[in-house]
């Protein structure tokens, strides 16, 4: 049994040259793959609710703008440090998806995938009306401060944590009902699972991860305002680097994330004005030729275990 | 109420729409018996076992399981009850082993759980199936793991939907031996058949449905000379 | 907000409720017919209805056509793009899980949106045609609005008259309840497939044609429109096609109801708390729906 070996090894390699890579890096290089960091930590807990219970959530962003602003409210106005507040986004993006969750989830897949649709508006409305509290439509500004190191650390934590979380329940017989929920949720209900409470358990460790990584974000940036933390965009992309990775997998998050990514950065700089059209594509093409994904894939060619 | 009854259904009405697909159907199982229910298609029996184990809910009319009132409650409460049922279109889990299968299903421990499970398995001999994805296997095989799956709880009442759809000889009369050996333990079995050989030669009761409403019920060999179920089956 | 409400008021909502309902409900009705027929969640909805409105720009902007006449272009053109798009792409999740067909819409959704980006800009367009209101006794009734809801209103009964009276409208209904019976009685699936996409699509690029006259137009102005048709479908029950008609208005009432006592900006968040009420206390839709 190398494999698991080599594989572990590997991890460990990558693992410390992330580590030690700002020692060296310029702080543009640093931002970049603190980014990525941000990407992997998205892409990955959409795909905890949206690849192993089979419902989309197509307005995630909502559980990142949520944790920017509640953790950007810390700081400003009662000044804690960030991240602690950033803990605080994260625990904001959590009861986001329990009270989201509570009506959405006892319905059908294409029910929730509605609900889902329209929490973005409602949310960038919500964050625009209550200007006392969040500076409305002109933004609210953080104290600066110049901690792209540290944060470029959080984020990668966050990121690992994130895909740690995803491989236990993957391995575990919770994962293997959240599963069910997705091949046959009458079955899954037939057969005593409580589908609602699984999925409800699913979509909040879903929410905590974008929280938390919203409110590094905003601390990152040093400024948010409604539409720069809510866009659509943002829920695009974390679904087409799950998608395409593979979603319902545990590394395919990563890679997908990585792969466009590094897509982004290169055709971003060249075609903005392309970036969703090609999204758009690579989405409809990802669903009509490889609907699982280049590690779904894999997996069936090759009969990979799950714990890719 | 007897109560000798392990299943109970009063005055059940389902509608779909303008059409009561289950019109003021009553009946009561005893315990440790297999039940056939049959009838022409579309005569509710599908209907029926959906609100028995909760995946519908009755618009009228109540039903009880060891006296307790269920119709009212979620099919996986239903089912912790000790209410297990198969489907017509076999629903196993795809994607996952057929151990894992029947993995999900408790909640006792991981260990204790893998060993009833692997012993299941054997009963039915796919034991060196276990870890094949259960999308891969075969119907029949499929029909098994559907089958044993919804023993892992050890139910008392079983609810079979044409068990015998598909399936070839010698794999039915596995599935018949069994059935039978789960009533001999003390369970009771209540399957929906259209094959009219097995559901003579295997239940004790037979209950007949037509358009929604409780027709007969009584020994085979009754059931088959009445006349009105003659009539409902080949046409009025 | 402390404002005195009469009942003139209430009379003038009601009726600004029903026009802007009729609108949702042409809308809905597209998509209901989508949903009802194949069972797929058209996410590119919107964008289908803000093509329908750049078509009757364009057309007003380069020939001076009349843009309710321009429906008579906008409407068929929609139709061969819905035909098209199920023939080549929705087609093919048809009968994979709900999931696929979501994300593939929403991809063609995100494409068609960009699409129009790089073809138009993101530069506001308006189509200046109609303007000002009727008065009639304490009520004011905008005349493009009017307009809006005579059109909407007469598209909406005809396909009502086509799905109930004509071979092909039975069809559709027909799938729609049951695919594998409809199959058995000789029906071709692939086509009325085909049909309800394309009829979808006309349906949506009528909406959009429709409201040209009144709103700005830009790429992403159909976005807030899928998700008030899904609004609507649930209310009325999906499959539910006079169910898709009642809720649009139902919908249009509410909002405009709300209007009086919220702000605007809260107000756009009206027809989610519906959703979500909806959800909570009748998920099958307040008729009876075929889910």
């Amino acid at each position: 049994m190398k494999r698991p070996v080599v594989f572990a090894a590997l991890l460990l390699v990558a693992a410390v040259a992330l580590a030690a890579y700002p020692v060296g890096a310029t702080g543009y290089g640093v931002r970049v793959m603190l980014q990525l960091f941000m990407w992997v930590a998205l892409a990955q807990s959409w795909n905890l609710i949206s690849g192993l219970t089979g419902y989309v959530s197509f307005g995630h962003v909502a559980f990142f703008g949520t944790g920017a602003y509640v953790s950007s409210l810390l700081i400003v106005k009662a000044a804690w440090p960030w991240p602690l507040a950033c803990l605080g986004g994260g625990l904001a993006g959590a009861l986001l998806a329990v009270i989201m969750g509570w009506p959405c989830l006892r319905l059908r897949g294409p029910y929730f995938a509605i609900a889902m649709l329209g929490l973005n508006e409602v949310l960038r409305v919500i964050a625009s009306y209550y200007e006392g509290l969040t500076g409305g439509g002109n933004g609210l500004s953080l104290p600066t401060l110049d901690a792209s190191v540290a944060i470029y650390y959080a984020m990668g934590l966050v990121a690992a944590g994130v895909t740690a979380v995803t491989y236990l329940i993957v391995t575990s017989r919770f994962g293997l009902r959240l599963m069910t929920i997705r091949e046959d949720e009458i079955a899954a209900e037939a057969m005593g699972i409580d589908t609602f409470r699984y999925k409800l358990y699913a979509f909040i460790l879903s929410g905590i991860g974008p929280g938390i990584v919203g409110g590094l974000s905003a601390r990152d940036q040093g400024y948010i305002e409604p539409i720069s933390v809510f866009p659509l965009i943002m829920t695009i992309t974390m679904i087409v680097m799950a998608l395409f990775g593979g979603k319902g997998t545990i590394w395919g998050p990563v890679l997908g994330a990585a792969v466009l990514f590094a897509f982004q950065e290169a055709v971003w700089a060249r075609f903005t004005y392309l970036h969703q059209l090609l999204f758009g594509a690579i989405i409809v093409a990802v669903v009509l030729l490889m609907p699982r994904g280049i590690l779904g894939v894999l997996q069936q060619k090759y009969n990979l275990p799950r714990t890719i | 109420m007897t109560t000798a009854a392990i299943l109970e259904v009063r005055r059940a009405v389902k509608r779909f729409g303008g059409v009561a697909a289950v019109n003021g159907v009553s009946l009561a199982l005893e315990p440790g018996r297999i039940y056939g229910l049959i009838g022409p298609n579309g005569s509710g029996k599908t209907t029926l076992f959906n609100c028995i184990t909760g995946a519908d809910r009755v618009d009228e009319g109540e039903i009880f399981f060891k006296g307790r009132r269920i119709d009212r409650l979620k099919p996986h409460q239903i089912f912790h009850l000790g209410v297990g049922r198969t489907f017509q279109v076999i629903r196993v889990f795809p994607e996952l082993t057929a151990l894992e299968n029947l993995l999900v299903v408790t909640t006792g421990g991981y260990e204790e759980s893998c060993r009833r499970a692997r012993e299941l398995l054997a009963r039915v001999k796919l034991e060196r199936l276990a870890e094949e994805f259960a999308g891969n296997l075969s119907y029949g095989q499929q029909k098994l793991v559907e089958f044993v799956r919804m023993l892992m709880t050890d139910p008392e009442l079983i609810l079979l939907d044409e068990p015998a759809a598909g399936v070839n000889r010698t794999l039915l009369n596995e599935l018949l031996d069994a059935v039978r050996a789960l009533r001999d333990q003390g369970k009771t079995v209540l399957l929906v058949e259209h094959d009219m050989k097995v559901v003579m030669g295997l239940c004790e009761t037979v209950l007949v449905l037509d358009h929604g409403e409780k027709l007969a019920e009584g020994a085979p060999g009754v059931i088959q000379a009445d006349e009105r179920v003659i009539e409902a089956y080949f046409g009025r | 907000m402390g404002v005195l409400i009469t009942p003139a008021m209430i009379g003038q909502v009601v009726i600004s409720g029903l026009l802007a309902g009729s609108i949702y409900a042409l809308v809905a009705l597209g998509l209901g017919l989508i949903f009802g027929v194949m069972r797929v969640l058209n996410v590119a909805h919107g964008p289908l209805m803000m093509l329908g409105a750049y078509t009757t720009f364009w057309l007003f902007q380069w020939f001076g056509v009349n843009p309710y006449l321009s429906m008579l272009l906008s409407m068929p053109l929609l139709f061969l793009i819905g035909v098209v798009l199920q023939r080549v792409l929705v087609s093919r999740v048809v009968d994979a899980p709900e999931l696929s067909s979501l994300l593939l819409t929403f991809g063609i959704s995100i494409a068609l949106v960009n699409l129009a980006q790089l073809a138009f800009t993101s530069d506001l367009r308006s189509v200046e045609f109609l303007t000002g209101s009727f008065v009639v006794g304490p009520f004011a009734l905008s005349k493009p609005r009017l307009a809006a809801c005579a059109f909407a209103v007469a598209i909406t009964g005809a396909s009502f008259v086509f799905l109930r009276s004509t071979r092909l409208g039975k069809a559709i209904r027909a799938v729609s309840q049951s695919r594998e019976v409809a199959q058995v009685c000789g029906i071709d699936v692939q086509r009325i497939h085909l049909l309800a996409f394309g009829l979808g699509s006309a349906l949506a690029a009528a909406g959009g044609s429709l409201v040209a006259v009144m709103v700005a137009i830009q790429p992403e102005m159909g976005q807030v429109y899928t998700f008030k048709s899904f609004l609507v479908i649930v209310l009325g029950g999906a499959g539910n096609y006079p169910g898709a008609l009642l809720g649009g208005l139902l919908l249009g009432l509410v909002e405009q109801l709300s209007s009086l006592f919220l702000t605007t900006q809260v107000n756009e968040a009206v027809a989610y708390v519906l959703l979500v009420l909806v959800l909570l206390i009748r998920p099958t839709g307040l008729l009876k729906g075929r889910v």
